[in-house]
């Protein structure tokens, strides 16, 4: 039985915003519909404490757990947001057990394992189907198919009448097909029985073509009562037979690497996904917008302010972050600037890369989370920096959380994504054509009240992120209430400098050499470790310091962070000691 | 000003809390320790009421007790707009009275069921969850059909009444008295509309619905 399709619900059962407290074969589901029309079903539980997500908060894109706040994106059941963990990025690993899902005939199907495709029943197929209220009844769904041979109803025309003939026909294990027949009408009606546990069960019944308008209450009211009093002889059969043991459903066993948060990424640059460029279009001037769509399956979980790696048809490799709202799943879209520089990366997606291409990404990383426990926040975009806060605007717009999202672009015909920015509206402002005087004093501005629990987020060039970076910390905003994500290190790298590396947990000890870096030198030696940017900007090939001091190059860490020195971004940080110790 | 006299964990405090919270009526809240501290059954307490029972209120003097009264004369002083009584409208008052009545159903046996499971009342619990079983059935049916006719609430008006608010919190809490809603789809979407009715509170076991989707 694991293996059919099963009607789990009504389609008009799932308004927006609710969540459906559901149970299949012993196994409880929580099913949701988020706003796009999208139908979820889950395992009810939450992973973290086994809470019953069927309690949970449908906010149309992302469901989120009562008991400690965990959020989960629509599509995917993967976790976007632990509210314990507000400064970090939950794994991508984080993500509820889900099960495919279908609506057809007014109901939603699914199954634990259902093998090949949502059966159609032919009658159906011929007329549009019209929902009747669903039933549940305590007994057996065997119980339930055997009697509903003795059911009967009366065709729509006659209603008031009484005994219609009545011809069963059996449409496999859980279905009966049902016609009554009187004085030259018939009507028919699909029973489906959902198996919700040993002795308990659902009634789904669909007729066949739709009632005309005036008569559909009588109607519906009409196998109401029917099926009321065919509950009634089958419950009372129930009672007379032997009691059953409930289902019990097993439960899939969490890895324990799931319950602790983060989790470094291993293996270095891997590309797993194979997206199809589905649509790309000028968004401003010199800004491509580009969405990837899927080629097989589901689009991994992404939380605002992610980027992936795009690996280009020239053998490059770049970061772009996703600019998608929460639960947007069926596409990532990126907008990429022609740099005047270009090494290739950007010229490659502007001038060579179609739409119906087909390119290698890596899965979604989130080196610039977003706290969502913020009172206030600030968002300030430079140019194309616009994009990673462009996700994070929509997060806080959708949860109704205070944040104003700026944006320094070089004239009108340089602001990308408007389509988005209208959805914003008043929260979002635009602030054209300013000298770096001028942006400066508008910053001054902007950042110039800090307050207890308000964050700011900033992405944009080099300078202007120094430029506010200096201005909040001059206005007495704290290190840690300020977020920024560098698109590249401007850095002169210093590489002359040679010396060991100890791995304290690989048990290995190391050199590298000038004109060496330390990524080089582990992965020469199979020490995988991630990395993504490799000029220290995006924070990927973080590694935790045990002992020695490292001579930071990246623009990642804040200065607070620095002095810390626990941790180091070793695709061009080193030390100007003798060796360092690493948490390899 | 209001005095009621309250404890936390009680439903039908709580339907007074949440009449009040909604009408913006402010009051002034006496606990009274109900368990373990079984002060209800106190002679002092009963010299405000004889019957040993919560919930009570004293209004400028006037006193009342039970919790289906009580939401009648608050509804009736304090809503000006007379949504949440209909005493206007003979066959609105008239289903606000049937499904009062619904209420005392629901609250002698669902939330019976819970004061046998959380503070060990000695009543046949099996007894219990059959007779509110029953009545969910009769509810779910209802409001689907209801909802058929495009109405939310438990009586034909297009706005909750006392009625709403007398049977919410025994339905919300029937998971503590062992009372499953899974067979209830109906109940559980009219639960979301209560929780989203403005000035709506949460009394301990419940929890706040997701804010409706934008019109």
């Amino acid at each position: 039985m694991t293996e059919a399709w099963h009607p789990v619900a009504a389609s008009s059962d799932l308004p927006l915003r609710h969540t459906f407290h559901g149970q299949l074969l012993g196994r409880e589901l929580a099913i949701w519909r988020a706003d796009g029309g999208f139908v979820n079903v889950w395992e009810n539980r939450c992973l973290h404490r086994g809470v019953r997500l069927s309690i949970g908060l449908n906010d149309g894109r992302e469901l989120q757990c009562q008991y400690h706040g965990w959020r989960y994106a629509s599509r995917t059941a993967g976790c976007t947001y632990i509210p314990a963990h507000p400064a970090d990025a939950p794994a991508r690993t984080i993500c509820n057990r889900s099960f495919l899902a279908f609506e057809r005939y007014g109901l939603v199907w699914t199954g634990e394992s259902p093998a090949g495709e949502l059966p159609t029943v032919e009658v159906l197929e011929a007329a549009d189907p019209f929902g009747l209220r669903n039933l549940p009844v305590n007994a057996s769904a065997e119980l339930v198919i055997e009697m509903l041979h003795g059911h009967g109803f009366q065709p729509n025309a006659k209603l008031d009448n009484f005994g219609a003939e009545i011809a069963v026909q059996s449409y496999g294990e859980h279905c009966r097909v049902l016609s009554a027949m009187a004085g030259g009408s018939t009507t028919t009606v699909v029973f489906f029985v959902q198996p919700v546990d040993a002795s308990r069960s659902v009634i789904r019944p669909v007729m066949v073509g739709v009632p005309e308008p005036l008569v559909q209450t009588d109607v519906l009211r009409h196998h109401n009562a029917k099926l009321t009093e065919l509950r009634d002889r089958i419950e009372s059969e129930a009672a007379r037979l032997p009691a059953l043991q409930p289902l019990s459903a097993a439960i899939e066993q969490v890895p324990i690497h799931l319950s602790e948060v983060p989790i470094g990424a291993i293996g270095r640059r891997k590309a797993p996904l194979r997206v199809q460029v589905a649509r790309k279009w000028q968004t401003a001037t010199d800004i491509v917008a580009i969405e990837f769509e899927s080629i097989d399956g589901q689009l991994p979980t992404f939380q605002p302010g992610a980027h992936i790696d795009v690996h280009l048809p020239n053998g490059l490799v770049r970061q772009y972050s996703l600019t998608n709202g929460p639960g947007e799943l069926t596409h990532y879209r990126v907008g990429v600037k022609l740099e005047a520089e270009s090494r290739g990366g950007s010229a490659s997606l502007h001038e060579t890369v179609r739409e119906g291409d087909v390119v290698a990404i890596s899965e979604p990383r989130n080196n610039f989370p977003l706290r969502r426990d913020s009172l206030r926040t600030v968002l300030i975009a430079g140019g194309i920096g616009v994009t990673p806060l462009l996700a994070m605007a929509q997060a806080l717009h959708h949860n109704d959380l205070r944040y104003e999202l700026h944006y320094f672009a070089r004239a009108d015909d340089h602001v990308a994504f408007r389509t988005i920015l209208d959805e914003l509206g008043d929260s979002t402002q635009a602030h054209l054509g300013l000298s770096p005087g001028g942006t400066a004093a508008e910053l001054e501005r902007i950042l110039d009240q800090p307050g207890h629990a308000e964050h700011v987020y900033v992405c944009g060039p080099g300078p202007m992120l120094e430029a506010t970076r200096r201005i909040a910390a001059d206005r007495g905003w704290p290190d840690e209430a300020v977020h920024f994500e560098y698109f590249q290190n401007a850095t002169e790298i210093d590489d002359t400098t040679s010396f060991e590396i100890n791995l304290a947990r690989s048990a290995l000890t190391l050199r590298v050499g000038s004109g060496e870096t330390i990524l080089e030198v582990l992965h020469q030696h199979g020490v995988s470790l991630g990395s993504s940017c490799e000029q220290g900007a995006c924070g990927t090939c973080s590694v935790a310091v045990l002992d020695g001091e490292p001579l930071h190059q990246d623009v990642y860490l804040s200065e607070a962070e620095r002095e810390l020195g626990d941790q180091m971004m070793v695709c061009v940080s080193r030390t100007n000691g003798k060796s360092l110790t690493l948490d390899i | 000003m209001i005095t009621l006299y309250n404890w936390d964990l009680s439903v039908n405090c709580y339907k007074q809390r949440l009449l009040l919270s909604i009408l913006d009526v402010e009051y002034e809240s006496i606990p009274v320790d109900f368990y373990p501290g079984w002060e209800h059954k106190s002679a002092e307490f009963k010299r405000i009421n004889p019957l040993g029972h919560i919930p009570v209120i004293v209004d400028d003097g006037y006193k009342l007790r039970d919790a289906h009264a009580i939401l009648t004369y608050l509804a009736s002083k304090y809503d000006p707009s007379g949504r949440w009584y209909p005493a206007s409208d003979p066959h609105l008052l008239g289903e606000t009275a049937q499904w009062m009545l619904f209420a005392e159903g629901t609250t002698n046996t669902a939330s019976a069921a819970r004061l046998h499971v959380n503070l060990g009342y000695e009543f046949d619990i099996e007894v219990l969850r059959e007779g509110a079983h029953e009545l969910f059935r009769a509810l779910d049916e209802h409001l689907w059909f209801r909802e058929r006719e495009g109405l939310d609430w438990v009586t034909s008006s297009p706005h909750p009444t006392i009625a709403d608010l007398a049977i919410f919190p025994d339905v919300m809490l029937s998971e503590e008295g062992g009372i499953s809603r899974l067979d209830y789809p109906a109940i559980r979407r009219w639960t979301d509309r209560v929780r989203r009715i403005e000035g709506f509170v949460v009394m301990p076991g419940m929890f706040e619905a997701a804010k409706g989707a934008p019109k």
